[in-house]
């Protein structure tokens, strides 16, 4: 938590940094200040080292001269041997005894008869003994012979002696008479002497003085019972290398039990003995290490203050800072109006600062400008809903039944890609039982193509009841929607018209895709020519295609929203796959083919959604109003009057068999009679004879009649009603009661003209 | 033959075709044919009797040959009285309002009354005349 605040961090980098460096610098300094110490110390101990053993040198040398001097005044004079040496040892304390020994063998005339020796008691009283009466000869031992031998003295082992309890070491000088060594003079000084000299010795505090002999004999120790004790092996070969090269010892002292010290040593002249003299390591480095650890304290000091200085600092220059976190964190929760604090100084804080006031008010302006937007964005989505309702209130419902007749029925599915689309569908029946069925696709979607389509729609029905055909009404659409098309925006449209009685089927395309057919067999392509797409050439013809529906059959059209879907690998639906389903439709399906199909294609594109508008238009032919009876009659003839009597004839009989009332049959002979003999006296094209098809069904409750002729267009529905004046004899003879029998008799009458010819449809209600 | 006709009673004061069978666009030329010398001889305010029992059926084919031999009597200041129509062609009649209802009778009987009646007329009318 407190590593967060940058202040903190600083501060702490700051020390450990610093930290590092002191220390660092620190070490390096004491080691280089040490080394000089110690080498200090070398060159000074070594001194004080000779120094000392000069004065213990003195010391023994006054004691080597005693000796020296007292066998010089026996040598001659041996009777005065005893009195000298109580007299001499008297006087001098450092001394513990004095004897003067003869050899007993060599004693000549002059020899005395005794070798006195004089000792020195705890209680300073002096005693005297005969050696000569000592149970053990003197002569036979080591120190007699080596003080013989030494003329000029010298200094002998130590011992233990067990008469005195101590430990002793004596200086020898021969005494001799007439130039020959007759005797020794023995002078003894206690090691606890040498030991007081040592300690006499005014030399460093802390330092211990040690002497020792050429056999590695410990002869005195400052401080210590060393003395007598042998030394450890390495220290005596290191003690008999180089004085001037001090000595590195662990485990020399009690006192210093395993720490290091050094020794500097110094032979005794006139002796085999050395001097040392002990330094412990820690009383050299001791001073420089105590000093460091002042240095290091106030070091230590000095750096918490500057971090404690850094972190003050640091916090007052970051503290605008801390509140400018908290305004951000504000800002993310949508607040702008708050105080900013206030700028002191133009540094980094300062232009931070205004930034951040800036960046506010500009976002203050931003988020007004942002929900404006949004506003708008509402609206316009409102207004894209009512957009949708009214789109949808263009179209058609999704399924229709002929009431009237069962003929056929008709399922349809729009489902626009986005909110509206540009997909159009329609149908709608005219007057005279023709049913006009569209499917189309405007190119582009969304609002543009939504327009496009429900101006192409209300278009399209508006202009159908002018056109005779689907591509009449294609080319009048056209048209129209070439008239201020700028946008360029076209619509691709399949039109179809029913006879809803008869089962003829015509349609136009004007660039879309062909519809799909079948009834007992698989499903195809109904192929068919198309012309250009609407709007983009306001001179284009079409042509149409004429199919007859079967009871049974469904054709289906759709836009291209089913055979370009792609599913999440990109691959098209494409017709082949649209076949195959209408096949499994056609096998055992029921009900809605368009709904099937549809479901096929969103289960096909679900891993990659709809990218284009959908739209399927299924019409099935029942053809229920033949349900009653089958097709009675069928006959293609010449247009001829002979030809039209035998029809006639066929039809009477016919209709006879069927058991159809006489009245009836009268009925549909004359109205047959008067049409077809117009077809035949007056329709002829001109291109030469022409053609009369007659199809003749028996309903349950009517018969039905369809005519077609290739002739001349005519419509019986549009002759002008006759005169009548209720007298056949006041007229001109013309055509006109022909036609008027043809409008009473026929229960109902329907016209058409395509480019195939004349249509007819007649009806006449059976009595019941 | 769908169509045939019969001549009674042939003078130029009256004449009785009987029409037998259909009367349309394929008969009604042998209709002609056969009624023009009944109605050469015809005289000035003679009667047609157009007696329609036996005609099943009529066009307009055949309603303009009627209506031909009606202008034709008129123009003679004579008279075409229709007995007995059937009722298809009864139907066709009264569609197009062909005759005038006092032309038509239902039975010969009812024509012969009518006939009389006229004649009676005829006479008393020349008696008050003469």
């Amino acid at each position: 938590m407190v590593l967060r605040s940058i202040a903190s961090r600083l501060a702490v980098w700051v020390l450990a940094g610093t930290l590092l460096v002191v220390v660092a610098g620190g070490l390096l300094l004491f080691r280089v200040v040490r080394q000089q110490i110690l080498e200090q110390t070398h060159r000074e101990s070594a001194v004080l080292a000779g120094d000392v053993s000069h004065r213990i040198q003195h010391r023994l040398d006054k004691v080597a001269d005693t000796a020296q001097m007292l066998a010089a005044l026996i040598g001659p004079r041996p009777d005065d041997a005893e009195p000298l040496i109580r007299d001499a040892l008297a006087h001098n304390a450092d001394l513990d005894g004095l004897a003067a020994a003869y050899v007993p063998a060599s004693i000549d005339a002059r020899a005395p008869v005794r070798s006195p020796f004089v000792s020195r008691h705890l209680d300073g009283s002096l005693s005297v003994r005969d050696l000569l009466k000592d149970p053990a000869p003197y002569w036979t031992q080591a120190w007699f012979a080596t003080g013989l031998a030494c003329a000029t003295g010298c200094w002998q082992q130590p011992f233990f002696s067990q008469s005195r309890q101590r430990r002793l070491v004596n200086y020898s000088a021969a005494i001799e008479a007439g130039g020959r060594p007759v005797g020794v003079l023995n002078a003894d000084v206690t090691l606890e002497w040498l030991q007081g000299v040592l300690q006499a010795l005014n030399k460093p505090r802390d330092t211990e003085a040690f002497v020792i002999d050429q056999q590695g004999v410990y002869l005195a120790v400052e401080g210590s019972a060393l003395a007598g004790q042998r030394a450890q092996d390495e220290l005596i070969a290191a003690l008999r290398g180089d004085p001037a090269e001090p000595i590195r010892h662990t485990g020399l002292l009690a006192t210093h039990a395993n720490a290091p010290v050094w020794i500097y040593h110094a032979p005794i002249d006139g002796t085999h003995w050395q001097f040392g003299l002990v330094v412990p390591e820690e009383r050299i480095y001791g001073g420089v290490r105590r000093t460091f650890s002042v240095a290091l304290s106030v070091g230590a000091l000095a750096l918490l203050s500057l971090t404690l200085l850094t972190l003050v600092v640091t916090r007052r220059v970051l503290s605008p800072l801390g509140v400018l976190t908290e305004r951000a964190e504000q800002v993310a929760k949508g607040a702008l109006d708050f105080e900013l604090p206030r700028v002191r100084r133009r540094d980094e804080v300062g232009r931070l600062t205004h930034a951040f006031d800036r960046m506010r008010h500009e976002l203050a302006d931003h988020l007004a400008e942002l929900g404006r937007v949004a506003r708008e964005q509402q609206r316009l989505a409102s207004e894209l809903e009512i957009a949708q309702q009214i789109q949808t209130a263009l179209l058609p419902g999704a399924h229709f039944l002929d009431a009237r007749c069962n003929n056929f029925e008709l399922h349809a599915v729009l489902k626009p890609a986005r909110t509206v689309g540009g997909d159009l569908y329609s149908y709608f029946m005219l007057h005279d039982q023709r049913f006009y069925i569209m499917v189309g696709d405007v190119s582009d979607k969304g609002i543009p193509a939504a327009l496009f389509m429900a101006r192409a729609i209300t278009l399209a029905k508006a202009l159908a009841p002018r056109a005779q055909s689907p591509q009449q009404l294609l080319q009048l659409l056209n048209q129209e929607l070439c008239r201020n098309n700028d946008g360029c925006m076209f619509v691709s449209l399949l039109c179809g018209l029913l006879d809803t009685a008869t089962g003829h089927f015509s349609m136009a395309s004007a660039g879309h895709e062909p519809p799909v057919l079948w009834g007992e067999g698989a499903p195809q392509l109904l192929e068919i020519e198309t012309g250009p797409a609407l709007g983009l050439d306001d001179e284009a013809t079409y042509s149409s295609r004429r199919v007859r529906l079967r009871p049974g059959e469904t054709l289906l059209m759709y836009t291209d929203g089913i055979t370009e879907a792609t599913d999440a690998e990109l691959r098209m639906y494409g017709p082949e796959r649209m076949l195959d389903c209408l096949g499994r439709y056609a096998a055992h399906g029921d009900g809605d083919p368009a709904g099937y199909l549809l479901a096929d294609v969103e289960a096909f594109a679900a891993g990659h959604g709809q990218a284009d508008d959908i739209t399927v238009l299924a019409l099935r032919w029942h053809h229920a109003g033949a349900d009653g009876g089958a097709s009675m009659l069928e006959l293609t003839m010449p247009a001829s009057i002979e030809a039209v009597f035998d029809a006639l004839a066929r039809c009477e009989e016919q209709l006879a068999a069927a058991g159809v009332a006489q009245g009836v049959r009268g009925d549909v002979r004359l109205v047959l009679e008067e049409l077809m003999v117009n077809m035949a006296e007056h329709g002829r094209p001109h291109t030469g004879a022409a053609r009369i098809e007659l199809r003749m069904t028996l309903a349950t409750d009517a018969v039905l009649v369809d005519l077609h002729h290739d002739g001349v267009p005519f419509n019986p529905l549009l002759s002008p009603e006759p005169l009548l004046t209720g007298d056949v004899a006041d007229r001109e003879i013309d055509g006109g009661l022909g036609i008027h029998l043809v409008r009473a008799m026929a229960s109902d009458f329907s016209y058409a003209h395509d480019e195939e010819g004349n249509h007819l449809q007649l009806r006449f209600i059976l009595p019941t | 033959m769908s169509f045939s006709l019969h001549t009674d009673g042939l003078s130029p004061q009256r004449a009785t075709l009987r029409l037998h069978g259909r009367l349309d666009a394929m008969t009604f030329g042998d209709f002609d044919g056969g009624a023009a010398p009944v109605l050469e001889q015809m005289g000035q305010g003679g009667t047609v009797v157009l007696d329609l029992a036996a005609l099943d059926y009529i066009s307009s084919a055949g309603l303009r040959s009627i209506a031909k031999i009606r202008k034709l009597m008129r123009a003679r200041e004579g008279h075409t009285l229709l007995v007995n129509p059937q009722p298809q062609v009864r139907k066709v009649f009264e569609i197009v309002k062909a005759v005038p209802v006092s032309d038509v009778f239902s039975s010969v009987e009812e024509l012969d009354v009518y006939l009389d009646r006229i004649q009676r007329k005829v006479l008393s009318g020349e008696d008050e005349d003469t």
